[in-house]
């Protein structure tokens, strides 16, 4: 019995040795196209973050020496004085590639939409709308998602305190929103598809599909949406029995939600379509009431989550109905089998890479120089990106293979 | 005298902070104490957004104790049966410590899954990491109550009944105490991952993740502080009962 306890504890001491031991052994590793040789135009470490939030702080610690991330964390890193940004998202390379790359999109259950066409439609008039303030209150919208986002106070990075609405105003510029899922947007929208098919993040019924667009895509929201805003007419639909779930991102790319919420009296009277929250006071309302022609239609539950795919995985288990969210995890979702389809888009661009401040960097250009440099100096650049397959990991991926980088793997 | 002493690492720590922060200048790796005081002295205010301080501490209390005493209402009865028979132990027991070593955080999917989204996964996140602990804890108290008690009671003619509401419960108390004081304390570790789900948009932990999303360190330093004190105060709480209630152990040894 006494010997069979030691040898029981001897066998666990050498199990946690061994685990140690590899843990300590794991470092940065050559992914793609590692050879004996140097590569020519040096290598760049992708450093994997879960979500953008600690970006700014690994690039002030220095863990990192520049990030790639969606709004307002690019514009955040430049007005806390922690970096500069060296290219916006639509001036990666290979020239052309991103000038217009799909960011966010409005998703929906097949099922639910098959049981409330009307009520799909409205809302998604909502969004068209939404969308087009934005456009043309740009300034009133930056105020609106402070006012979401961050309580309309101060963002404290380090010692430096700025004011919300002027990272979210410097952010909304950058941004493209607009709902029109147009023959160019379609074709970033595959080409997207085939990098992550060519990552291996997408290898189910998306991959393996004779017509893509027919299992990613019904536009038939957008289209009723349209005719309803051309008209500004819409007709009163049947009340929706159960709570509708709809989920979203804090991000400034999901305006078109709080400036519905927000902004629902001037959506009332204007169009008839309104998303009035039942909590008038509250910075984050999480229930309203959808009326149409001011009668209340369904109770909306807005479900806010950390990242795209969880949203997907609350679509899957039937817990919301509606979502906005990323492209990525949208494609994900309907290449896992979730019986979602993607309505219409919701923006595109908005992302940027940040450096540290003093790097010698303007432009991709001399990016690609500074990367060069240090790997030749033996310190080759780390740049995170926020997760594995989503939009900004792969465009840093295809830039720097587009420049001659090597890209490697950081694994922590 | 203790109490006093008690205080003095708390107070050196905070001076150590500061210190540590000056010399480290790098408000990344430690924010200096004066971008933490001001969320910590305003309380009532908000904080981006998220509702304040305090009406966040009640939200995640609130959830705590509808967890905690879901655990409890499970854990005790199963304790006390597993710890009298045997056979109601040799059933359960596998089945408990397979499942006792599963960190709450991992059932995070599967809750969100099961119960969807709400207050049902929140709680169901913050039972099960606080029902194990009071279960041992209830199964150790049973046993350990002396045999010569209950082998009194049943000659003077007690019947099972009476044996485990007057002997066996009673005697059995402070342990499941103990068990109740440290399934507190692990709810309150669960809060946060409790809050981490979809779909709160109030609570401590939910405070913090959302903070941490946003980079902004000095309020999740604030967080975790009230969450430190709030524990702090509870603990304070149980310990004064156990000391009321139960100062007879150590007597009785």
């Amino acid at each position: 019995m006494k010997a069979m306890k030691i040898t029981a504890i001897a066998l666990l001491a050498l199990a946690l040795v061994l685990v140690l031991f590899t843990a300590g052994c794991t470092q940065p590793s050559g992914s793609s196209g590692s050879t004996a040789a140097p590569p020519a135009n040096g290598t760049v470490g992708i450093l994997e973050t879960a979500g953008v939030g600690p970006m700014p702080s690994l690039l002030a610690t220095r863990q990192v020496d520049g990030y790639i991330a969606w709004q307002p964390v690019v514009e955040a890193g430049v007005e806390s004085n922690v970096g500069q940004v060296a290219v916006y998202s639509k001036d990666l390379p290979p020239a052309g590639e991103w000038s217009n790359h799909p960011q966010n999109v409005f998703v929906v259950r097949k099922d639910f939409y098959a049981a409330n066409p009307d009520f799909v439609n409205d809302f998604s008039a909502l969004n068209l709308a939404a969308t087009q303030y934005i456009n043309t209150h740009p300034q009133e919208t930056a105020a609106i998602d402070a006012e979401w986002l961050a309580g309309g106070q101060n963002f404290t990075y380090g010692n430096v305190s700025v004011s919300s609405v002027t990272v979210v105003n410097n952010s909304i510029p950058t941004i493209e929103f607009s709902n029109n899922p147009t023959d160019s947007w379609k074709a970033s929208t595959s080409d997207f598809v085939q990098s992550l098919i060519n990552l291996g993040t997408v290898k189910g019924f998306v991959a393996n599909s004779s017509s893509q667009d027919a299992v990613l895509y019904n536009f038939q929201p957008y289209t009723s949406a349209t005719a309803i805003i051309a008209s500004k007419n819409v007709t009163t639909t049947a009340p929706v029995q159960n709570t509708v779930g709809v989920g979203y991102l804090n991000a400034v790319d999901h305006s078109a939600l709080f400036v519905a919420v927000k902004n629902w009296q001037y959506f009332n009277d204007t169009y008839g379509i309104a998303l009035k929250p039942e909590d008038l006071t509250a910075a984050k309302p999480s229930v309203a009431d959808f009326l149409v022609n001011g009668r209340k239609v369904a109770t909306v539950n807005l479900v806010p989550a950390n990242a795209g795919p969880n949203l997907m995985q609350l679509a899957a288990t039937n817990s919301i109905q509606m979502s906005y969210v990323g492209v990525p995890p949208a494609i994900s979702a309907i290449d896992q089998g979730i019986p979602i389809t993607i309505a219409y888009p919701i923006d595109s661009l908005g992302s940027g890479l940040v450096v540290s401040n003093g790097a010698p960097v303007q432009d991709w250009k001399s990016f690609a120089a500074w990367a060069k440099t240090r790997s030749d100096a033996g310190k080759p650049l780390v740049i995170a990106a926020p997760g594995k397959g989503s939009i900004q990991d792969v465009m840093i991926r295809a830039a720097l293979q587009d420049s001659g980088i090597t890209v490697t793997e950081v694994k922590v | 005298m203790t109490r006093r002493l008690g205080l003095v690492l708390p107070i050196l720590l905070i001076i150590g902070w500061e210190v540590a922060a000056i010399i480290v200048n790098n408000p990344f790796f430690l924010p200096k104490l004066e971008t933490v005081i001001p969320v910590l002295l305003s309380p009532f205010s908000d904080i981006l957004g998220t509702g304040s301080l305090v009406d966040n501490a009640l939200v995640s209390i609130e959830r705590v104790v509808l967890g905690f005493a879901l655990a409890a209402a499970v854990a005790i009865p199963l304790g006390i049966g597993m710890g009298r028979f045997a056979v109601l132990n040799d059933f359960f027991d596998t089945t408990i410590e397979l499942l006792r070593p599963v960190p709450p955080l991992a059932w995070v999917p599967l809750a969100l899954a099961w119960f969807k989204i709400g207050i049902v996964s929140i709680v169901f996140i913050i039972f099960i990491g606080a029902v194990f602990p009071i279960l041992l804890n209830t199964v150790d108290g049973v046993r350990g109550v002396k045999n010569t008690w209950i082998e009194v009671s049943t000659t003077l003619g007690a019947s099972e009944r009476q044996i485990l509401s007057k002997v066996i419960l009673p005697g059995a108390a402070p342990t499941i105490w103990t068990g109740l004081r440290i399934g507190f304390g692990i709810s309150w570790m669960c809060v946060v991952a409790a809050e981490i789900l979809p779909g709160p948009t109030s609570g401590l932990g939910y405070l913090i993740m959302y903070a941490y999303n946003l980079g902004q360190i000095n309020v999740i330093i604030a967080g975790i502080i009230v969450i430190g004190l709030i524990g702090l105060v509870i603990d304070q709480g149980f310990r004064a009962v156990e000391k009321h209630w139960f100062g007879w152990r150590g007597l009785e040894r």
